[in-house]
């Protein structure tokens, strides 16, 4: 199982300002990393990197060992390494099995694909029940679960989910987060981005913080939850006495 | 009776001949959202090469679609790879593509007046002369396969479109580029491809036009306000849009002509425009766009 | 504290950021003003001499496409909606006081106004239904308007079909002929870009480069959007008709071939792009600069389809790497000489 190392990486937009000022990062496998930060501060913009949609500026990023800093997107999906956008960026005029077959892109094999995607039917029974209707006929918690589904196709090794929380009512939520909880337990590694701090730290194993487009603290998701300087910067508490967050 | 059902066939003929024309052009506003206004330039270039072929080597305008097509399947590569494959992150792109391409379309003109004078030409095959009889009906021989010809690749683009893995990559691209890139989609090399393809279709076109109508270089314009039309009327960016549109208006235009006269058979086209940018401006099959 | 103060003041003048150095109000001010006056000298010299037709004629040329350029200056490089129809305007204007004429005898001169208005008007209308539309829509639907109308003035009977009108001469000398149009067209050339520059400067002018920048925001900022696109491509047809009128009459003949062209539209567009939209001396150098090439093109080459090619290719060269236009680039790089500076 691999491990992403995230070196000073700085990263901006067309000719615009850098947005990561030397970011580095080690993400272990199997753990479930939550990056939370205020905005502009780059988080979207470090999964990008990641991803291979956007080159970096100047640093490395290396995968198992392998530096991944220049490839295509493709080239990092057939990796093992997956993404899932803020916005799910499903294709609303295909069905929710035209969109998984998408995710198997890459992979020239198709009967291979029909069989991931039937796995990932018997993992996601909605799905399967939603398989023939439009993406855009979907609910947002489903088409959450659906852009998942999609980045699963590939059976890769490590995920990074923009924002799931993004848009979705605290219930849906709650299953979402439950969902990335199993795939973890499953052996994923997970990179999560959130906004709603308190979410994704609670069921993260490292919480790391981004700010001004560099990582200003990071430490086990629990004593990032219950940092008081954390709470008062980026949870919304202030001089309140707060129990401590149960811990794992 | 008879007349108006005649008139229904040959609104048909010619609506397959213009959904073919028209689809090359939504094809590459869907996948790259550029407005290619000098399509009908690249129709009228190929419909001269098809007639180059045919005055010196005799070939068969719907043959010479073999050269035709992939011609300009290559020039659609180029020209894209020149002018817009460095752009396509400009926000403004849209009204830039329309007026690069329109500026194209005069380029070509110009060029092809040039090369080969302002003189009306056609390809003139045998069929070009000949109408089939159907019973009481009559249809023009070169209509018929104009037709026959156009509804098969229009059938086999949506074919590929539907079900190989490239086809697939660019309907996804048309549907949401971020998310194809996502996936993994080279979107460069799609939309290089995919205006190729366009541009095929209007070289498929082209050889077809060279005898179902007599051409000159400035026939690129009537010919950009019509598919103009279609496109917008189909919605831009929908193939089954200007399928539509095309058999639709080509049959509203047959009747008018039969009625009030040639010369309201263009005013229909643009009335119809005008009438759609009233009520519906995303057009039958668009989708509604924000700014 | 009071030697702090003073410390502070001479700090403060010491890193004062330099004023650019007041450009020479002689030549900015005073080259215009002398091509103006020379501009208006000119007919003395052909009333004496009787030579000089071919140059008036030639400046009548510039000062018809300056109307036109400037007028789709407002719309096209102001608001940024561009038309490739606008000739439209022109069309009118000229059909309009020819028709007149001839059923009436009214003269264009005096019925000119009266077709800027009208032209206006059909604007104006147009814009309500056109303008719902935003971007390629929009160019698309100017094209289709020049198109429909060509293909009516085409076959109407009223406007004399593809062969047209024909209108007598004025009656005066050959020597004195071109005189009175030449300074209509001079004068109204002149109000128009005086105009271009006063609506730039207004309240009005502002809304609209909002709206070109970012018309969503500028709705939500609370400007009438609507409202002003369609009185912009209003005003923007005004003087365009006015022009045509007075040019039909120059010309003596109206026809869709020659009013109504493609062509034609194209040219105001490039002339503006060309020079650079959005300024005031754009229009006015893209159309020398655009008239100047196309007599050389004519002259070393002949044919009159090069002419396309070489219109078309420029277009495509500006708008690829100088969209800006000459005077735009120009000053963006704070190269401008003042003379054109009349922003």
């Amino acid at each position: 199982m691999g491990t992403l190392v995230i070196e000073n990486v700085v990263a901006g937009y067309g000719s615009g300002p850098n947005i990561l000022k030397g970011l580095s990062l080690t993400v272990e496998s199997g753990k479930a990393y939550c990056i939370i930060g205020p905005n502009g501060a780059g988080k979207s913009t470090l999964i990008k990197v990641i991803a291979g949609l956007l080159k970096p500026r100047e640093g490395k990023i290396s995968f198992k060992g392998e530096d991944i800093t220049q490839l295509r997107a493709d080239q990092v999906l057939q990796r093992g390494l997956c993404y899932v956008p803020s916005d799910r960026s499903l294709f609303p005029d295909m069905t929710v099995k035209e969109n998984l077959r998408m995710g198997g892109y890459v992979m020239r094999d198709s009967r291979l694909v029909d069989q991931r995607i039937d796995e990932l039917f018997a993992m996601f029974p909605i799905l399967k029940e939603k398989s023939s209707q439009m993406a855009k006929t979907l609910s947002g918690g489903q088409q959450q679960l659906a852009s998942i589904a999609r980045a699963m196709v590939l059976k890769p090794e490590m995920i990074m989910l923009d924002e799931p929380s993004l848009g979705l009512s605290p219930k849906v939520v709650q299953q979402i987060f439950g969902t990335i909880t199993s795939l973890r337990d499953q052996g994923l590694t997970i990179l999560l981005v959130e906004q709603n701090a308190r979410k994704g730290l609670q069921i993260a194993d490292v919480g790391v913080v981004l700010d001004l487009g560099t990582n200003s603290f990071e430490a086990p998701a629990c004593d990032v939850l219950n940092d008081p300087r954390i709470q008062e910067l980026y949870l919304g508490k202030r001089h309140q006495d707060v129990a401590a967050e149960e811990c794992k | 009776m008879i007349q108006i059902i005649q008139i229904l066939i040959l609104g048909i003929a010619l609506g397959g001949v213009y959904a073919l024309m028209s689809s090359g052009m939504t094809l590459i506003f869907g996948v790259m959202r550029i407005v290619n206004l000098a399509h009908s330039a690249f129709i009228v270039l190929a419909a001269y090469l098809a007639f180059f072929v045919f005055k010196t080597f005799n070939i068969d305008p719907i043959l010479s679609m073999v050269i035709t097509m992939p011609a300009m399947f290559l020039v659609g590569i180029v020209y894209y790879r020149l002018v817009f494959a460095s752009r396509a992150d400009n926000p403004r792109f849209s009204d830039l593509t329309v007026l690069i391409t329109f500026a194209t379309g005069l380029v070509i003109e110009g060029v092809l007046a040039f090369i080969f004078t302002g003189i009306y030409r056609s390809t003139t095959p045998t069929y070009a002369k000949t109408s089939l009889n159907i019973g009481p009906f009559f249809i023009p021989e070169s209509q018929l396969y104009a037709l026959i010809i156009s509804v098969l690749l229009i059938v086999s683009l949506w074919l590929f479109m539907r079900y190989t893995r490239i086809g697939n990559a660019i309907r996804a691209t048309m549907q949401n580029r971020n998310a194809a890139q996502v996936v993994g989609v080279n979107v460069r090399w799609i939309s290089t491809l995919s205006f190729g393809i366009g541009l095929a279709m209007a070289g498929a076109a082209g050889s077809l036009l060279s005898f179902v109508f007599t051409f000159y270089p400035a026939k690129h314009i009537a010919w950009i306000g019509m598919i103009m039309c279609l496109v917008v009327l189909g919605g831009m960016g929908s193939l089954v849009g200007a399928l539509v549109s095309s058999f639709l208006l080509a049959t509203a235009a047959a009747y008018v002509n039969f009625y009030l006269g040639a010369a309201w058979s263009p005013i229909t086209f643009y009335l119809s425009l005008f009438l759609i940018l009233l009520f519906r401006p995303q057009g039958l099959f668009g989708k509604k766009v924000e700014g | 504290m009071a030697e702090n103060t003073i410390e502070t003041n001479l700090q403060t003048k010491e890193n004062a950021v330099k004023v650019p150095k007041k450009a020479n109000l002689w030549i900015k001010r005073g080259v215009p003003l002398a091509v103006l006056a020379f501009l208006a000298l000119l007919p003395v010299f052909q009333i004496v001499e009787g030579t000089l037709n071919y140059y008036l004629h030639m400046l009548m040329y510039v000062f018809l496409y300056v109307i036109m350029s400037s007028s789709w200056n407002v719309i096209g490089g102001f608001a940024g909606y561009v038309s490739l129809g606008h000739n439209v305007f022109f069309a009118l204007g000229a059909y309009f006081a020819g028709m007149l004429f001839l059923a009436t005898r009214i003269s264009p001169f005096v019925s000119a106004p009266v077709a800027g208005l009208l032209a206006m008007g059909f604007g104006l209308l147009f814009g309500l239904i056109a303008l719902r539309t935003r971007g390629s829509t929009f160019i698309i639907s100017t094209i289709a308007l020049v198109l429909l109308t060509a293909e009516i003035f085409d076959n109407w009977k009223l406007t004399g079909g593809t062969n047209g009108l024909a209108m007598p001469l004025i009656n005066l000398e050959g020597q004195f002929a071109k005189i009175p149009y030449y300074y209509y067209l001079l004068v109204v050339m002149v109000i128009c870009v005086v105009m271009t520059y006063f609506i730039k400067h207004s309240k009005f002018g502002l809304a609209l480069r909002a709206i070109s920048q970012d018309e969503t925001k500028a709705e939500v900022a609370g400007i009438p959007t609507r409202q002003y696109k369609i009185i912009a491509f209003g005003i923007s047809g005004l003087f365009i008709g006015v022009a045509g009128a007075v040019w039909g009459s120059y010309l003596t003949y109206l026809r869709p071939s020659i009013f109504l062209t493609v062509s034609l539209g194209t040219s105001i567009v490039l002339n503006t792009i060309l020079g650079g939209k959005g300024t005031i001396a754009g229009p006015v150098v893209g159309t020398a600069i655009m008239i100047a090439v196309n007599e050389f093109v004519v002259a070393k080459l002949g044919a009159t389809e090069l002419n396309i090619v070489v219109t078309g290719l420029i277009l495509i060269f500006v708008l690829l790497y100088f969209p800006e236009g000459i005077v735009g680039s120009l000053k963006a790089r704070n190269r401008l000489p003042s003379f054109l500076d009349w922003d």
